[in-house]
């Protein structure tokens, strides 16, 4: 309901011509006794870009942030506005919704980012304009897919599994990840080329016997030799599939996956053959059942991504294909049928029958031309050519799209694989940079001491507000987390570096609730209090020996516990290497010094 | 809107078929020199129009300055050319009125603000008509209704119009009220109504009648200061 609130008072002014005809009378109208107020423009400040519209303009969507009164949390008193610390270009779109009734969604714009405001602001990705609409689920599905592909490869590098089934089906899906695994690969993958090789050679004349004319298959020469080939192979694949369907998590799921169908498709004729050997009757049925085996070439989709991508592309593509089938039967049935009836009554012809002249119109509209049937009549020539243009037509349709499917899910996996690998330079490239700026802690840690000293000397202390607050907080819990440990932290640690890390992302988070973090552990609150009063607490010397443990938050409880009382008075001497022992006797910081 | 008053169906299809299939011979074979085609027509149709200034809006209604900039803001902001019509009108009226179909009661009221029946209605027709609805007196008021009543302009009122607009009231409320609206209950009501205004029983209502019906009807009188909107 776009702006429909300036049109009702026309609507209830119109609403006069029902007076006359209505069957009773009407019922008067709620009174408003209030001033209404007017319509007064409201100031936005979004980062320093300022906005102003009115008032009604954004009453129009009570739902939304700035509808509603949560905007009043925003209200700056001093400057009369709604202060919002965002990104104004993107504010923009948001406030042209309110303008125009329309979410548009800008294609520069980074898709997350945008979600972000939306959230923020209370407005519903679904309200975005059909002429934006599609744009943005494309993008949006393009990013799902590729966090989807992020996740999924990540997985696979943590979780340490124990049980030797999980370990097993780890080895089967991710072969490069142990020697077995590799080994156990290549030697499949070995037997089904050899068995498909047997398969082939089989069939070969393989020479004429000494004595006779006869020039039988190698297969029939060699049986026994075959046999055992044969046989070999079909253990291995037995194997294997056993132990895939050992390894399996979900059984059932994975009996019914199209690979292992593969499989079982692949061995079972074997035991067939083995079975019913004896009977001649049924040996007939046995010989095709042979022609199953071809079927082990598709255990090669398991080592192949290509093959995968591509029996992927074709079921995606089924649409296109069930298109290109359906326009095809048409087209055969039309052209068949015409050239019948075109053909019939010439001598000799070879077109018999309605389905006799489906075999002349494939072979035609695929440009074969075999020539085995050909059209003698004008009117059948006429038609041929006909169907020889129209089959060109017809079949080169759908194919862009099956190739474009294809491209796009093939570029996928290679944009997949290429992020997987530069994910880990990336990673690297961001630890180096925190080694440089993990030495930062030390060195604020540093500072903060010689202030100490220099306060206590009675020397003239620089200003301390140049520290940030931040830091000093953090600082102090984690000094609050060595001393409750009774262990220092180690500068030459890794993780050292994730304090300093993580210290933008605490910013993010919340500013008011430190969390403290893995590199000094668990940790407790203790930084709520304000720096000065706890600065005591500072007095740590820099050697850093022993490693950090685990936080032992008992211990944490205890020492804020204690930390309640009155803060121990300020050593007045200038050592300030005294350990600190006023809180807690029983717990001496060992400190070592420099 | 072009010169196509002399063309008939089968001769315009016949030149679509022979454009589409053969865009070459458009300039060749221009039948009746029509240059335009469909999408340059809506083009041309976009007219900006400018209404009278806010001073003379303001003596000629009864709203001040401040009514008058409200309501204009809201108008240019669902209709930026300046100028309603009929489709835009109906779509409005529809978002007040989901349930039914509210679009032949509009279709009347857009004609009886259309004083001069262009097929659009601009600012100011908007404007007198709102001022007498909202601030005209009880006579104006009443005028408005019978004109909205009288389709053809005429002057009298028959029972086919009224069946008219009676049943596109009704059409407004839905096919789910309660209870179930059907023909009769239109003829009914339209015979209850036509009894009571056609005094002299000649078939079509006048405008005094419906002046006289109407005074006397406490009902109608107290009805049509309902209303009475402050913006």
């Amino acid at each position: 309901m776009a702006s429909v609130a300036a049109w009702l008072p026309f609507a209830r002014a119109s609403a006069i011509g029902w007076v006359p005809v209505a069957s009773n009378p009407l019922p008067p109208p709620m009174v408003r006794q209030e001033d209404r107020r007017g319509d007064e423009k409201i100031t936005i400040n979004v980062s320093g870009r300022v906005f102003e519209v009115w008032r009604t303009t954004l009453e129009k969507y009570p739902d939304t942030l700035l509808g509603s009164n949560e905007k009043d949390f925003f209200y700056d008193e001093e400057c009369k506005d709604y202060f919002f610390d965002r990104d104004p270009e993107l504010f923009r779109h948001i406030l042209n919704y309110y303008r125009t009734g329309k979410l548009h969604y800008p294609k520069h714009e980074c898709l997350a980012a945008y979600d972000e405001e939306l959230s923020f602001f209370g407005i519903l990705p679904d309200l975005i304009g059909d002429c934006c609409y599609e744009d943005y689920r494309d993008r949006k599905r393009e990013n799902q897919e590729r966090l989807i592909d992020d996740k999924n490869s990540e997985n696979g590098h943590l979780e340490p599994v124990a049980n030797l089934r999980e370990r097993m089906w780890r080895w089967f899906e991710n072969p490069h990840i142990g020697t077995a695994a590799l080994v156990f690969y290549y030697v499949t993958g070995f037997f089904i080329a050899v068995s498909v090789m047997a398969n082939v050679i089989e069939t070969i004349p393989c020479g004429v016997i000494k004595g006779t004319h006869e020039n039988p298959a190698c297969g029939e020469r060699f049986e026994a030799i075959f046999f055992c080939l044969d046989t070999a192979c079909v253990m291995i694949f037995t194997a294997e599939y056993l132990l895939r369907l050992y390894a399996a998590p979900d059984r059932c799921k994975f009996m019914r996956s199209v690979m292992s169908v593969i499989d079982v498709v692949a061995i079972l004729p074997y035991y067939i053959g083995l079975v019913i050997t004896d009977n001649d009757d049924v040996s007939g049925a046995f010989v095709t059942l042979r022609v199953f085996r071809v079927f082990r070439i598709f255990k090669f989709s398991r080592h192949s991504q290509g093959l995968r991508i591509l029996g992927y592309t074709l079921k995606s593509c089924a649409s296109e294909l069930g298109f290109l089938l359906f326009s095809l039967t048409m087209a055969i049935i039309i052209f068949a049928t015409v050239m019948f009836y075109a053909e019939r009554n010439v001598e000799d012809t070879k077109f018999i029958s309605i389905p006799e002249a489906f075999w002349y119109t494939i072979v035609t509209m695929t440009t074969l031309g075999y020539g085995d049937m050909v059209p003698k009549t004008i009117a059948g020539k006429i038609v041929g050519g006909l169907c020889s243009l129209s089959g060109v037509l017809v079949i080169a349709l759908p194919v862009p799209v099956i190739v474009s499917n294809f491209s796009r899910i093939y570029h996928q996996n290679q944009r997949a694989d290429k992020r997987k690998a530069q994910k880990k330079a990336r990673i690297a490239r961001i630890r180096m940079a925190k080694n440089a700026s993990g030495a930062a802690f030390i060195s604020s840690k540093k500072r903060a001491e010689e202030a100490m000293r220099a306060r206590e000397s009675g020397l003239e202390v620089e200003d301390l507000k140049n520290q940030d607050t931040l830091e000093m907080q953090h600082h102090h819990l984690l000094s609050c987390l060595e001393k409750t440990t009774r262990r220092n932290t180690d500068s030459d640690q890794d993780d050292l570096n994730d304090i300093q890390i993580r210290l933008p992302t605490i910013n993010r988070s919340s500013r008011s609730n430190l969390n403290a973090v893995s590199g000094g552990g668990g940790g407790g609150g203790g930084g709520a209090t304000t720096p000065n009063s706890k600065s005591n607490n500072l007095t740590v010397t820099t050697a850093i020996v022993t490693p950090p443990t685990p936080s032992t938050t008992p211990e944490t409880e205890s020492l804020l516990a204690q930390t309640d009382q009155s803060p121990p008075p300020y050593p007045q001497t200038s050592s300030t290497q005294t350990p600190y022992t006023s809180q807690n006797p029983g717990d001496v910081v060992k400190i070592s010094s420099l | 809107m072009c010169g196509r008053t002399g063309d008939s169906k089968s001769g315009r299809m016949f030149r679509m078929i022979i454009y589409r299939l053969f865009p070459p011979l458009r300039k060749h074979l221009l039948f009746n020199k029509e240059k335009n085609h469909d999408l340059e027509d809506l083009e041309m149709q976009v007219v900006r129009y400018k209404p009278e200034g806010l001073d003379v809006l303001c003596r000629k209604s009864k709203f001040t300055r401040k009514e008058l900039q409200i309501m204009y803001r809201g108008f240019k902001q669902e209709c930026p050319t300046g100028i309603v019509n009929e489709e835009t009108f109906k779509e409005i009226y529809a978002q007040f009125f989901p349930q039914g179909d509210s679009s032949a009661y509009a279709h009347y009221v857009f004609n009886t603000f259309d004083h001069d029946r262009n097929g659009s209605l601009s600012f100011e027709e908007f404007v007198m008509g709102l001022s007498v609805l909202s601030r005209g007196t009880l006579q104006e008021r009443l005028q408005w209704a019978f004109n909205l009543y009288d389709i053809n302009g005429d002057g009298f009122i028959t029972k086919d119009e009224m069946t008219d607009i009676v049943s596109a009231i009704y059409e407004m409320m839905g096919r789910f009220s309660e209870p179930m609206v059907d023909e009769n209950t239109t003829k009914e009501h339209v015979e209850r109504v036509f009894h009571k205004m056609d005094i002299n029983r000649d078939g079509v209502i006048t405008f005094d009648e419906f002046m006289e019906t109407c005074r006397r009807d406490e009902n109608i009188t107290k009805g049509m200061a309902i209303f009475d909107t402050v913006l």
